[in-house]
């Protein structure tokens, strides 16, 4: 394949200078000459149909790309079809994914359309020096960095304030920039959540014509609160400034004072100054720069010092570091040395809550859906996922804490933590370790308990312990990840497999054609693995299906619950037909074992360290957790959930300089987020567009 | 009394007299739908009473469709008329509004059980899903607030056993994570729905909430001043939103003759705020929303949620709903009498609303024609609920596009093909308010193999 980057990269170099932000004449002719007669209007080959392509990539990624790695991997135009010369498949190629790899794409789950080895070839990143720099752009507050907002604007979640915005609808990433926007529901949410603040940071009673405070309240604000005082200037501008540092951390300017002052003076006219003082002080609530984070960059194209505070604090901590703000204030917050000793300062201090280092991991691996997958308890286990999630919560905690090898340790630790909760000791106030479901003799009688899924007949507090050999290792195997990934009634070969394409493999799956039912036969007499194979194999799905099936089918090891499985289990028809009672009714299905099937095999990735057939899953995510490229994908991922956007070409230095600073520290995630949050691709930006 | 107030009328006089340019389109949109030969709006009322609605309760006298509490046993749809028998004790106030109603049985919602002790069904209720998920998808009143816009798209009123618990965040849903909040202190909720007309502290409310508009509004359009492209877009759709409150706000400031001819007088119940008086506050408050054309969309909740029960000593029920769903007696009366007592409260206060919305006229029909009341219970059919069954009774209309003809109908029980569920009910009212649904909610881990897509096709006109 030597050859073809080498021609890719020459094309590449050529294509850059020209700047163009479409398919070009030649792309597009090369699709009617060569695509069109079979995916046309007339004929749909596969249900594919590429007429209506356009040359904006922005829309149309996905079938730009597909069509680009049918014709990459010689599997069209077909063999009976008029051929294009080589060099016209090579340009087409090229062209196809250079312009997917300059233009941001929108959704998170685009962001591999971006080819893997542009990113990560060297001459690759010397050649996106010349591509444009990050946006300036405004980012809309996550729904968790709004509630630690409230938090700490009101002392406290104030009774009432609820949350304005939604999680995203997407898979993987939630929080993206490009997409979090604030419609009317959230509008109105926010203007009453502003009311009900600064309602409980002015309570008050009156009692003989004084104001008397209540508790968590501030005292400016309640100072204003007499019916019959007219506030002095100084007293509103102290005011305005303890609202400005709560809201925004930082002291209003003049022409904020001004203009608030003004429509102080507006609101009083009535002549209700206490109320006209809680509208003054809800506006500062409701103002543009609260709910957005702006990163615009100063002259010299970078984020300007307060910009960078606040980019750093949200995307670690969800809320603002003190520290940060005084070292804005100090202008100690230029370098990029003063930057990143304030990066590894968050990172090393455990008094500092990250609820973001987690949170990449949640996205990532979404294993904290499980409690979202209904299902029917079984009667030989008490199942509960809402406890399988805290204690993968706690095992990323630990791998994290350990900051070891990081990728490697996710996908393959023998570790596991089981049943757990910590509390605090009350005699040493320190925190320990309990175990949290305690079953009940009644209701969970007959019913195994959460650790037993792990291979503990015992619970123990020496956690994490190591699980039983040849059973589980790494998030993939845990009983979250497993639940979070299967259906109401079994487990999820196809999203397996599509997890594993897109997020360690760095492949794509064209979404479900419209019209398609995607239904699995209901016939328990066959395997699930039996059952998906006989719809999917059709060739008509299987151009989809070859990207996913073979690699979710491993984790077949596992039923829908996260159980380790000795054998597999069929409804046997003939024992349930006779399965009745004295009166012959029914008395409940009959399942008979059968041996159990992990195969699977890896494809499509050109590596040859990666493809190949698998025996089992552990074989499985040890293949993947050797492997440089799954590396840089998940690093490839990471840049998305801190930078709440996809990758481009523009990235690549970023994301190898990321990529060398985890394996040139001994594998340490501090590292590689250091160096993410210091790169260009974080901290500088170009002109708007 | 403002029977004798047409919407068309108050509304076509206000299209002359208010000509802020701000408020045209919507009050065109306003005017046009109350003209002659335009299709008046539907409005949809969901009271949900706590501690479950008996089956037996909504039997028509007479009829021996089951054994004691046993399950149902029809695995075909049973239908009577309601023209020749008698509504049961129970819900026996209702009985002036059998032609225009449909006493519905046989529904199931197991798919919302979960996680309250066995109690209330939270969201699930209205949004078909596990009560121990959480605000984890819209429910259906606001589904169709959203189908049929009002001035305020769901207002959401509620009763809690005290009185200064003033929100339920445990029943409405606007969208995934957005709880929706039932106002419980009714005083609170008039004076912010009635805040523009009533004058005083509220008429302040209302203005300052106008203040805060325009500040935010002026705010975003110097900000957006800076910006181009995409990130400039970002702003736009919030100064849209903004914008459409704003006009919101004047929409409420226009319609201040139906406003003010609509607005109850609560002083007594504001007064000796009892549970009683309470209730009936919040359905007068909830019928004046819809008269006056401020919502199409309101969720009464006499408790509900969790383990949130009423007492009703005002009317000879001292005892707390909880205690009577596990069997307490009081005054002489049986378990079975309080439940009855209860039901027959809250019917009157149905029907007291369902009679004011009669007596407009509104198209070719009157008000209530163009508006469901659906009574239910968040606990299904007991107080410790299996969900198999859940009663339901629908009176009103939706503007001919619903099937209420003074019927019973018994749906086959549940596991049968037939069966349908809550979540069917939910996808044929949003299919008659023109936004049809594949699904609505999650479905049954239980009827796994049975269709639960589609409509109930006994409801359809």
């Amino acid at each position: 394949m030597i050859w073809f980057r080498r021609v890719l990269l020459a094309v590449l170099a050529t294509a850059l200078s020209t700047h163009a932000t479409y398919a070009d004449d030649a792309t597009l002719s090369f699709v009617r000459r060569h695509c069109v007669e079979c995916h046309g209007d007339k004929k749909q080959a596969g249900g594919v149909r590429l007429d209506g392509l356009t040359g904006d990539m922005s829309n149309d990624g996905p079938r730009w790309m597909t069509a680009a790695e049918q014709v990459r991997r010689g599997l069209m135009p077909p063999e009976d079809a008029k051929q294009p010369s080589a060099t016209a498949k090579t340009e087409f190629v090229n062209s196809v994914r250079h312009e997917l790899a300059v233009r941001t794409q929108r959704k998170p789950n685009l962001g591999n359309l971006v080819a893997h080895e542009l990113l990560f070839e060297k001459a690759a990143a010397s050649n996106a020096q010349a591509t444009e720099a990050t946006a300036p752009r405004l980012w809309r507050l996550s729904p968790d960095a709004y509630s630690a907002w409230v938090n700490d604007v009101a002392c406290g979640t104030p009774k009432g304030v609820v949350q304005p915005f939604s999680a995203g609808a997407e898979r993987g990433v939630q929080d993206f920039a490009q997409l979090a926007r604030v419609d009317e529901p959230a509008a109105e949410i926010l203007l009453r959540n502003a009311l009900t603040i600064v309602k409980q940071q002015t309570r008050h009673d009156i009692v003989d014509g004084k104001v008397q405070a209540k508790n968590d309240t501030v005292r400016e604000f309640t100072d204003l609160m007499s019916p019959t005082a007219m506030p002095t200037r100084e007293q509103l501008l102290k005011a305005l400034s303890k609202q400005f540092r709560l809201a925004l951390g930082r002291e209003p300017d003049e022409a904020d004072v001004a203009h608030l002052l003004k429509f102080y003076e507006r609101c009083a006219s009535g002549g209700d100054r206490p109320g006209a003082v809680t509208t003054m002080l809800t506006a500062v609530l409701l103002r543009s720069d609260v709910i957005f984070r702006s990163e615009f960059g100063g002259p010299d194209g970078m984020l300007t010092p307060r910009e960078v505070a606040n980019a750093i604090s949200v995307t670690l901590c969800n809320r603002r570091d003190e520290a940060l703000r005084k070292a804005v204030d100090l202008g100690q917050l230029v370098t990029r040395e003063q930057i990143a000793e304030h990066v590894r300062r968050i990172l090393d201090d455990p008094k500092i809550a990250k609820p973001r280092l987690l949170g990449f991991f949640r996205d990532y691996f979404e294993y904290h859906k499980a409690v979202e997958v209904f299902k029917d308890e079984p009667k030989d286990l008490w199942h509960r996922p809402d406890q399988a999630v805290r204690d993968t919560d706690r095992l990323v905690l630990h791998l994290i804490a350990e900051d070891e090898d990081l990728f490697r340790r996710m996908l393959t630790t023998p570790l596991a933590f089981a049943n757990v909760k910590m509390s605090i000791d009350k005699a040493t106030r320190k925190e320990v370790m309990k175990r949290s479901l305690i079953p009940n003799a009644h209701n969970q009688r007959g019913k195994s308990v959460p650790e037993e899924l792990y291979g503990l007949k015992e619970w123990t507090d020496q956690q994490p312990f190591a699980q039983p050999a040849n059973t589980r290792l790494g998030l993939l195997m845990q009983p979250s990840w497993l639940i979070a990934w299967s259906e109401n009634f079994h487990t999820d070969i196809v999203r397996r497999g599509r997890f594993i394409r897109e997020r360690l493999l760095g492949g794509t799956v064209p979404d479900l054609p419209i019209g398609v039912a995607a239904m699995v036969p209901n016939d328990r007499t066959h395997t699930l693995r039996e059952r998906v194979s006989s719809v999917t194999r059709a060739e008509s799905c299987w151009k989809c299906h070859q990207h996913m099936d073979d690699l979710g089918l491993p984790f077949e090891n596992f039923d829908h619950y996260g159980r380790l499985l000795d054998q597999d289990w069929v409804l046997d028809a003939e024992a349930t037909a006779k399965n009745v009672d004295y009166k012959g009714k029914p008395k409940g299905d009959v399942l008979r074992g059968v041996p159990l099937d992990t195969a699977g095999l890896i494809s499509g990735t050109d590596d040859p360290k990666l493809d190949g057939p698998l025996k089992d899953p552990r074989e499985f995510v040890t293949r993947l957790a050797n492997s440089d490229r799954c590396r840089q994908v998940w690093i490839r991922h990471i840049f998305r959930y801190y930078l709440g956007r996809n990758e481009t070409l523009a990235d690549a230095p970023s994301l190898q300089a990321a990529d060398r600073a985890y394996v040139g520290s001994n594998r340490s995630y501090k590292a590689l987020l250091v160096s993410l949050l210091t790169s260009d691709s974080f901290l500088k930006r170009g002109p708007q567009r | 009394m403002i029977g004798k107030l047409t919407r068309r009328t108050a509304l076509k006089g206000l299209s002359l007299g208010a000509g802020a340019s701000l408020l045209q389109p919507l009050l065109a949109q306003i005017v046009a739908q109350a003209a002659d030969g335009a299709a008046p709006k539907q409005r949809f009322v969901f009271v949900l009473q706590s501690n479950g609605i008996n089956p037996n309760h909504i039997i028509p006298v007479g009829e021996t469709l089951r054994k004691s509490n046993d399950p149902f046993p029809n695995s075909e749809t049973i239908e009577l008329s309601l023209a020749d028998r008698e509504l049961p004790d129970p819900i026996a106030p209702l009985s002036p509004f059998k032609k225009q109603m449909v006493l519905l049985q046989g529904l199931s919602g197991c798919m919302a059980e979960g996680g309250t002790g066995g109690h209330s069904t939270n969201h699930g209720a209205l949004g078909c899903y596990p009560g121990s998920a959480g605000p984890m998808a819209q429910t259906i009143d606001c589904a169709l607030g959203e189908a049929v816009p009002g001035i305020i798209r769901h207002v959401g009123l509620g009763v809690l056993e005290k009185k200064d618990q003033t929100l339920n965040y445990l029943l409405s849903c606007s969208g995934p994570g957005k709880a929706q909040p039932l106002q419980c202190a009714p005083e609170q909720a008039f004076r912010s729905l009635f805040s523009s007309v009533i004058g005083g502290n509220d008429r302040s409310a209302f203005e300052q909430k106008t203040s805060l508009l325009d500040f935010m509004t002026e705010d975003l359009r110097r900000a957006r001043g800076a910006l181009v492209g995409g990130e400039r877009q970002k702003l736009d759709e919030y100064l849209a939103a903004l914008e459409t409150l704003h006009r919101r706000q004047g929409a409420i400031d226009a319609i201040k003759p139906s406003l003010i001819k609509a607005v109850p007088k609560l002083d007594e119940q504001f007064a000796k705020p009892t549970e009683v008086n309470r209730l009936q506050a919040q359905f007068e408050i909830a019928t004046a929303s819809i008269i006056s054309g401020l919502t199409h969309s309101v969720t009464i909740a006499s408790g509900g949620g969790h383990q949130n029960y009423l007492a009703f000593p005002d009317i000879g029920i001292p005892i707390g709903g909880h205690g009577i769903g596990h069997g307490e007696t009081v005054d002489g009366l049986t378990t079975e009498q309080l439940f009855i007592k209860t039901r027959k409260f809250h019917c009157e206060l149905i029907a007291r609303m369902a009679a004011k919305l009669a007596e407009i006229r509104e198209g070719n029909g009157t008000l209530l024609d163009h508006t469901l009341i659906v009574y239910l219970s968040d606990s299904g059919e007991a107080h410790h609920p299996n969900l198999r069954v859940w009663p339901v009774v629908l009176i009103g209309g939706m503007g001919g596009k619903l099937k209420l003809d003074g019927r019973y109908v018994q749906l086959p029980h549940y596991g049968v093909k037939q069966h349908r569920t809550l979540a069917n009910l939910y996808l044929t009212l949003l299919s008659a308010a023109g936004q049809p649904r594949d699904k609505f909610g999650i479905p049954d881990n239980g009827l796994r193999d049975i269709d639960q897509s589609g409509d109930i096709r006994e409801l359809r006109a």
